[in-house]
């Protein structure tokens, strides 16, 4: 299903979402931020942004999350579900990049398992994405198989055309279902052919290559080098909508408590520091190694995905100005070349 | 759907001092119905809670032979063992399990077993100790080779003796040189060089090695020049854990989850991973 909205009536969806009783998360200003956050209406969205700083992740896999709460009084413990941590919401406004990030996360918390936490957050919320009408040097989402419009992980599509009229695809039955629950709200589409106005995202590696000198160089001096800079303050691996790492802990008093999943990453030192004190990455150059061979090779074996998606935040808010993309560029280009193996 | 990561209740039916700071729990599931279901097998291990303080990891050390109560054996070494340790005969904990893959015992039928273990360590290697020897006439010799720091760090000192004394056992106890006391019968020497000494035969026989990833690196050699193949050699690799369910993304070794696709493994295995344990 296709349709049309002007940027004039985004107030009017936002408010008619808010209205059906759907929480509502779109772009806004946050100082000097642009974040994903909760909002009150149309007026708050802010879109001249190229990505929000925060990713979609947070509204899936809180920075911290209750799994369980306990009463202990003596000897006797009670164990209470946490509830209504799924609550029916919109995400207006998310990129492409981002909403992909979704479909790649599916497969880990649901393999041999299911995480309940992730899996009924996702059948609660709708993905409404706009597609990027621009885009910065340190976007890289076509190098890793997507593009500024591409439409997996997204239930509904906006791409800005002429004006500020958007055409809206439909993309689930999730996403049409909404689209129709709010028909009203939206035109119909343009009778003749309009340009969409979508960004150029310049390819910067080959993938392929990437994955098969990652096959070969577990072993190799870029991995130190790479890192010599890195301070390892994990901030990489927070703003990453793909990474998913989790550490899980205990909150409490003396009678009752919490234990939480709170967000944790393969850069810290003592992610995998045994009891004993022995660590099998124990220098930053492989917590380094693991990061990227994690997202460009572990993760495509495990589960035949990429676990990145070119958002390329990770680089932007690198306090030691590390960029993945320049890195990966270098790698894919050493595969063509051999490389000074150690 | 059900929630992954919420334990069962156990009560703490009674407790055994091993070691100093090293302590047995013998445990009972509250819910009856739940000690019913439960299954386990042979290296698979367990998070274990201490409510307030959080979970951690360590494998289930009784036999599933005898499901009378779950075990397990730990050191205090941080904020959770501390925790367990400050509890009580008759207290709750919290239980999450069983994880992980197994020991193939019905693969080694018929075969010798060579056990070798290393201080805290043999804790995972007694449940599938007491599952060998509890189906013994299926298994031609055991031998028994483990080693500690000192005497006094020896693991379960009451079933070693038990274990001598058995006549279808062959036991080999060491302790590292300075860890003898002067009524120490067992060998003096580090548990590598103990296995080399003791040359147990490789013919018709498994070998199961659990220790400090230091002690499993050298006595892996040692087995292949005993002549041991390596899909022969099985151990347990104890990377850190915190969900036990292939999520949380930190006891990788490569491709390889070691919650899900281990913790056991053989010689032949761990050779083709990278050195990350």
């Amino acid at each position: 299903m296709e349709k049309r909205l002007n940027k004039k009536d985004f107030d009017n969806f936002i408010t008619s979402l808010r209205g059906k009783g759907y929480k509502t998360i779109a772009p806004k200003k946050d100082n000097n931020l642009i974040v994903l956050d909760e909002v009150q209406g149309g007026g708050e969205i802010s879109l001249d942004h190229v990505i929000t700083n925060n990713s979609i992740k947070e509204f899936f896999f809180p920075k911290t999350e209750k799994v369980l709460s306990y009463r202990m009084e003596k000897n006797n413990v009670q164990i209470e579900e946490p509830e209504d941590f799924a609550v029916k919401s919109v995400i207006f406004g998310s990129r492409p990049c981002d909403a992909f990030s979704l479909p790649v996360m599916d497969k880990v918390f649901n393999w041999d398992c299911s995480d309940k936490f992730w899996v009924q957050r996702r059948e609660a919320v709708t993905i409404v994405t706009i597609a990027c009408d621009k885009c910065d040097t340190y976007c890289f989402c076509t190098s890793v198989g997507l593009a500024p419009d591409a439409k997996g992980g997204s239930d509904v599509l906006f791409t800005k055309i002429s004006g500020d009229d958007y055409v809206v695809e439909t993309v689930t039955e999730k996403g049409e279902s909404l689209i129709k629950e709010f028909e009203g709200v939206f035109s119909d589409p343009l009778s003749e052919a309009s340009d969409r106005q979508v960004a150029t995202v310049e390819k910067k590696f080959e993938i392929e290559k990437v994955k098969s000198w990652l096959d070969e160089n577990f072993v190799h001096t870029v991995w130190t080098d790479f890192s010599l800079k890195c301070i390892g303050c994990g901030a990489c691996t927070f703003v990453c909508p793909t990474c998913h790492c989790f550490d899980i802990v205990d909150e409490c008093t003396m009678t009752k408590g919490d234990r939480v999943k709170n967000w944790d990453g393969c850069q810290f030192k003592m992610f995998t520091m045994h009891t004993s004190g022995h660590n099998p990455r124990s220098t930053q150059g492989e917590r380094w190694r693991q990061r990227i061979m994690h997202k460009f090779k572990y993760y495509v074996e495990k589960f035949d995905s990429i676990l990145c998606v070119g958002c390329g935040r990770c680089s932007r808010v690198c306090p030691a100005d590390m960029n993945i993309s320049e890195m990966l560029e270098i790698i894919a280009t050493e595969a063509s070349q051999p490389g000074n193996k150690e | 759907m059900d929630n992954i990561y919420r334990p069962y209740l156990m009560n703490i039916r009674d407790m055994i001092e091993e070691a100093p700071g090293v302590r047995t729990f013998r445990l009972n599931f509250l819910n009856e119905d739940e000690g019913k279901k439960f299954q386990f097998k042979a290296g698979q291990f367990a998070l274990y809670s201490a409510f307030g303080y959080g979970e951690c990891t360590f494998c289930i050390a009784s036999s599933p032979t005898r499901m009378d109560a779950i075990e397990c054996t730990f050191r205090e070494a941080g904020r959770v063992t501390n925790a367990l340790r400050e509890l009580n005969v008759g207290d709750t904990l919290g239980f999450r399990g069983p994880y992980g893959n197994v020991f193939p015992i019905e693969e080694w039928e018929g075969k010798n077993l060579v056990f070798i273990a290393g201080g805290i360590a043999l804790p995972p290697l007694r449940s599938v100790i007491w599952n060998c020897l509890d189906l013994r006439d299926r298994f031609k010799d055991v031998t028994i080779i483990y080693g500690a720091k000192s005497v006094a760090d020896l693991v379960y000192k009451h079933e070693l003796k038990e274990w001598d004394a058995r006549d279808d056992v062959n036991l080999i106890t060491t302790v590292d040189p300075g860890g003898e006391t002067p009524d120490w019968p067992g060998k003096v020497g580090f548990v590598p060089t103990v296995v080399e000494q003791a040359e147990p035969s490789s013919n018709n026989a498994i070998a199961i090695v659990c220790g400090p990833p230091i002690m499993i690196k050298f006595t892996l050699p040692v087995l292949e020049k005993l002549g041991f193949k390596q899909e022969k050699v099985y151990t347990t690799l104890e990377n850190r854990m915190k969900c036990g369910l292939g999520k949380c993304g930190r006891c990788n070794i490569g491709c390889t989850y070691v919650c899900k696709e281990g913790p056991v493994f053989t010689a032949e295995e761990i050779n083709k991973m990278p050195d990350e344990f």
